[in-house]
């Protein structure tokens, strides 16, 4: 249609690298997203994710390395013959034009007959149900329906990719979960692939098929949603994205696919190896999901007991279906329990209270990185 | 095709800068020629070439007796535009503080203020001259002259404050409010840091706008000419170096209040920003 | 809050002072003083009589600098506009460090803080027959003898004009473009818009507002003008305002007051139309 690429959206990135004066937003990066997919690149502001995004949508050129979507090697391609659309963080609507003229923009630049244009920018008004706001302008609007324009705006160029640069920050908690529903289910209904930035987890965890974590212009970890958060490759991706108590420790022992570690401040832990064993004595870190700890009241854990530590409450929060049980540790950083509303209403804790964590071995899951133990990790919670 | 502002320099931009330089060489080229001339020697004349380097002219210009009243006339020009600077601030920094609230007439007021931006010199010029003749006084440079040049300044000065006001949250204000500071504690304290580089723009401004002003000073700074007047009246008379001369002092004073304004506007930003 | 109100008006009352004093009664007493009766050696007389505006409109000469002050209007307006609307273009989009940017944007403006007549001056030796350009042309072997047309002619008026009067095209198009949020201009290329597309579909569009407002200064500033065409043409050119400047030699008040109320009211027709056509007030106002 309109002989623009159609096909393929799978995108993959090779070897990509982009420095800006004498800093390297992004560090050779290697990337596939498949076709038809959602995919979210997450992290903290800086970390280089979208500026993936603009060079995938052709607003940046990659320094070196080479992008491609489908067949197509993109790199030196204009943004319109990419096939790719972009969802502009501040929507970036045309003020001067009505919502409608907005929409038909792209057909106006390929010269398409004003009825026609016209026509065909209602249409696709009337898919986002805002044909009745066609003539009016987009300083009238409210947030929630900008973005529905900036949508139809760029679904109207028939993408084989949709860019989403962070789509949902500029609407209201209300607005951006049911917006939310509404893209997950538009790119079912189109089947086209969607990158989607953003630096919040949840959003990430809720919409994708496939996480990007990143860090200082690195991939951490690309995955499933669901392994991201419970098979985390890295003690940063799993602060990150949350839900998860990383320990660290050396390892002691390996006998039986279980790995023995000890704490060089007391507790020892035992591991379930995936992979290769590692040697005795090399560091290793895991993570415990907060919601698989169990907690008894008294300092119990004995010496040489496996998998439980003593701590001390300094915090208690409400969440609603759980509360989340902050305890001090002798670790460097503060430990979470998030214990089931019911489990601990019948019998509370107070800040203060001295505790036992205890967990099983198979929620431990060993990270492929240890940590470095160099600075603190800005996500870890401070022991206070 | 990248945008202009990524990626390689697209053609325009050599394009455009060629364009620009260009430009830049029409608006300072003829200056600085002139400004070399000015050091003619003794027996050149008002084109090249340069007949040796001299400050003849420059002595010339203060020896009266062939170029006029240039002393004179400095000597009016440089206090008037010292006091219409001194007005203008204190004048359009209050005003533009009252224009943040909504009174009654402010839309006249307003109104009147763009439309001495935009009424020629020339015909505000005659205005006040015959108002000065029904009040039975006559034009005076410190008078008439004075009241011209500030409806030349005031509309700038205004516009000036309100882009710099525009900015300024109220917020401050109420932090301050909230903190126990009085009203004028809050103007000294906060307000007036804030805007403080603002102000010096409003004073360049008004000093060199003053300065420099000529259509609306024709008829309304009475016998004693300020300086724009007496390099008019050169142009036909003087056949000399000495107005290239005249022309690289006056400029020369424009200069340095230019780079005193942009120079203190520049350190403080610095200042600031070394500071967080 | 009565208190507060008061206040207000303590604070603008300077400025009302000023504006009624200097603006608001002058304005006025010229066109009062339009009806007014001039007799030689009394000179003004009040009366009530349109014969200023009657003499004023019966005479062809005043069609004639008319014409000729709207022909050089035409000229600089299409010249500044193009130049002012390219030059702020390569600033915003183009030069990519912001203090460079602005460093470039004062270079273009600290002529408007220097003398205009002697910027005007300084032409003198470029253009004249014994000029720098000239005696390259002669030189070079280019022309047999000296352009004569290079100063006291139209086009060392227009050259003067476009000289004096640009940045009061680039600073207000500057402003308005400095606003143009960039992402626009990526969504434009994302549908399509090619490097012309994005200018003319988006940049121009958005800076109406500027130049606009360039141009009710650029034509109030070359209608009102009377010193340039006087010095530049060599007498050569008039323009509406030499009428005016004649009358006052003679000490024709009420004349030069009538002539000055055409000028104005023609003024303001210009600069309300242009006003018309493009919403200027929300940029005055913000």
């Amino acid at each position: 249609m309109d002989g623009q690429p159609s096909g393929s959206g799978e995108i993959r990135l090779v070897n990509v690298t982009k420095t800006f004066g004498d800093m390297d937003a992004v560090k050779s990066i290697d990337l596939v997203i498949p076709h038809g997919s959602y995919c979210c690149l997450v992290g903290p502001s800086g970390c280089g994710k979208t500026t993936i995004l603009r060079m995938i949508a052709g607003h940046e050129t990659p320094t070196s390395g080479e992008i491609h979507i489908g067949e197509q090697m993109v790199v030196g391609l204009k943004p319109v013959q990419r096939g790719t659309a972009m969802m502009f963080q501040s929507y970036a609507l045309f003020p001067h034009l009505s919502v409608l003229d907005n929409v038909a923009f792209y057909l106006k630049m390929r010269d398409v007959a004003k009825a026609e244009r016209r026509q065909r920018a209602r249409e696709m008004l009337e898919r986002v149900q805002l044909d009745h706001l066609a003539e009016r302008m987009p300083a009238m609007l409210s947030g929630g329906q900008q973005q529905r324009v900036a949508l139809a705006r760029a679904l109207i160029t028939n993408p084989r990719v949709l860019l989403l640069d962070e789509p949902l920050s500029a609407l209201d908690e209300f607005l951006r979960l049911r917006m939310r529903g509404e893209l997950k289910s538009l790119q079912n209904e189109l089947g086209i692939t969607f990158v989607h930035v953003t630096h919040t987890q949840p959003e990430a965890i809720a919409l994708a098929d496939m996480v990007v974590v990143m860090d200082h212009g690195r991939i951490d970890q690309a995955d499933t949603a669901r392994h991201i958060f419970s098979r985390p490759a890295t003690p940063y991706v799993a602060r990150f994205m949350g839900g998860q108590n990383v320990l660290s420790g050396i390892v002691t022992e390996t006998s039986g696919g279980v790995l023995a570690i000890a704490d060089a401040s007391g507790p020892t832990y035992a591991a379930s190896a995936s992979g290769t064993m590692p040697a005795v004595g090399t560091p290793m870190s895991f993570v415990v999901r907060r919601d698989r700890i169990a907690l008894t009241k008294g300092a119990s854990a004995a010496a040489g007991e496996v998998n439980a530590v003593n701590g001390r409450v300094i915090a208690t929060e409400y969440q609603g279906t759980y509360v989340k049980v902050t305890l001090d540790v002798a670790s460097r950083e503060a430990f979470v329990a998030n214990i089931g509303d019911d489990t601990y209403f019948a019998d509370p804790l107070r800040v203060g209270d001295e505790v036992t964590a205890r967990w099983a071995t198979a929620d431990v899951h060993v990270l492929e990185r240890a940590d470095t133990g160099a600075a603190i990790d800005p996500y870890a919670e401070d022991a206070a | 095709m990248s945008l202009p502002s990524q990626g390689r320099r697209p053609w325009t931009f050599y394009v455009l800068s060629v364009m620009f330089t260009l430009f830049v060489l029409f608006l300072y080229g003829p200056m600085f020629i002139m400004f070399i001339l000015s050091f003619q020697g003794p027996t050149g004349g008002l084109v090249f070439p340069m007949r040796g380097f001299s400050f003849t002219w420059f002595e010339a210009l203060f020896g009266q007796a062939r170029t006029g009243d240039v002393g004179g006339a400095f000597s009016r020009s440089l206090p008037l535009a010292l006091i219409v600077m001194v007005l203008t601030v204190l004048i359009s920094v209050t005003a533009g503080f009252a224009f943040r609230r909504r009174f009654v007439g402010s839309g006249f007021l307003f109104y009147t203020a763009v439309a001495s931006l935009i009424v020629p010199g020339l015909v505000l010029s005659i205005g006040i001259l015959v108002t000065a003749r029904f009040l039975g006084i006559p034009a005076r440079w410190w008078f008439t002259g004075l009241g011209a040049h500030l409806s030349w300044t005031l509309p700038f000065g205004l516009l000036i404050m309100f882009a710099i006001l525009g900015r300024l949250s109220p917020s401050y204000e109420e932090a301050a409010y909230d903190m126990g500071a009085t009203r004028w504690q809050t103007v000294r304290h906060v307000v007036i840091p804030i805007v403080f580089p603002g102000m010096i723009a409003v004073a360049l401004f008004g000093f060199t706008l003053s300065y420099d002003e000529f259509p609306r000073s024709w008829l309304t700074v009475g016998s004693l000419n300020t300086l724009p007047i007496e390099i008019w009246t050169m142009t036909t008379n003087v056949t000399s170096p000495a107005l290239y001369a005249l022309g690289t002092v006056t400029s020369a004073i424009s200069f340095v209040a230019i780079g005193l304004a942009i120079g203190s506007i520049a350190y403080i930003q610095h200042r600031r920003s070394k500071r967080t | 809050m009565k208190s507060n109100r008061l206040l207000t008006y303590l604070q603008v009352t300077p400025l009302f002072l000023v504006l009624l004093l200097f603006v608001i009664v002058p304005l006025a007493l010229v066109l009062i003083v339009s009806f007014f009766r001039y007799q030689m050696l009394v000179g003004l007389v009040p009366d009530f009589t349109f014969k200023n505006y009657i003499d004023l409109l019966s005479n062809p000469t005043s069609y004639k600098l008319y014409f000729s002050t709207i022909k050089f209007t035409l000229i600089v307006l299409a010249i500044t506009g193009v130049l002012g609307f390219w030059v702020a273009y390569f600033l915003v989009f183009h030069v990519r460090n912001l203090l460079v940017a602005i460093g470039l944007f004062l270079v273009c403006t600290v002529p408007f803080w220097t003398s205009n007549i002697i910027r005007m001056i300084s032409w003198r030796p470029v253009l004249g027959t014994e000029g720098l350009i000239n005696t390259a042309l002669l030189e070079s072997g280019l022309v047999g003898e000296p352009i004569s047309w290079l100063l006291f002619s139209d086009f060392a008026v227009i050259v003067a004009y476009v000289h004096l009067f640009t940045l009061f095209m680039i600073v207000p198009i500057f402003n308005a473009m400095a606003r143009i949020d960039k992402a626009l201009l990526e969504a434009a290329v994302d549908a399509g818009a090619t490097r012309w597309g994005v200018v003319w579909n988006v940049v121009l569009p958005l800076s109406k507002t500027g130049i606009a407002l360039g141009a009710v200064f650029v034509v109030t500033l070359v209608m009102g003008d009377f010193f340039v065409v006087a010095v530049m043409s060599g007498g050569l050119s008039g323009s509406a305002t030499s009428g005016i400047f004649n009358d006052l030699q003679f000490l024709n008040y009420p004349r030069a007051a009538a002539n000055a109320v055409v000028l104005l009211i023609i003024v303001l027709l210009i600069a309300t139309a242009i006003f018309r056509l493009v919403d200027v007030r929300k940029e005055l106002v913000r």
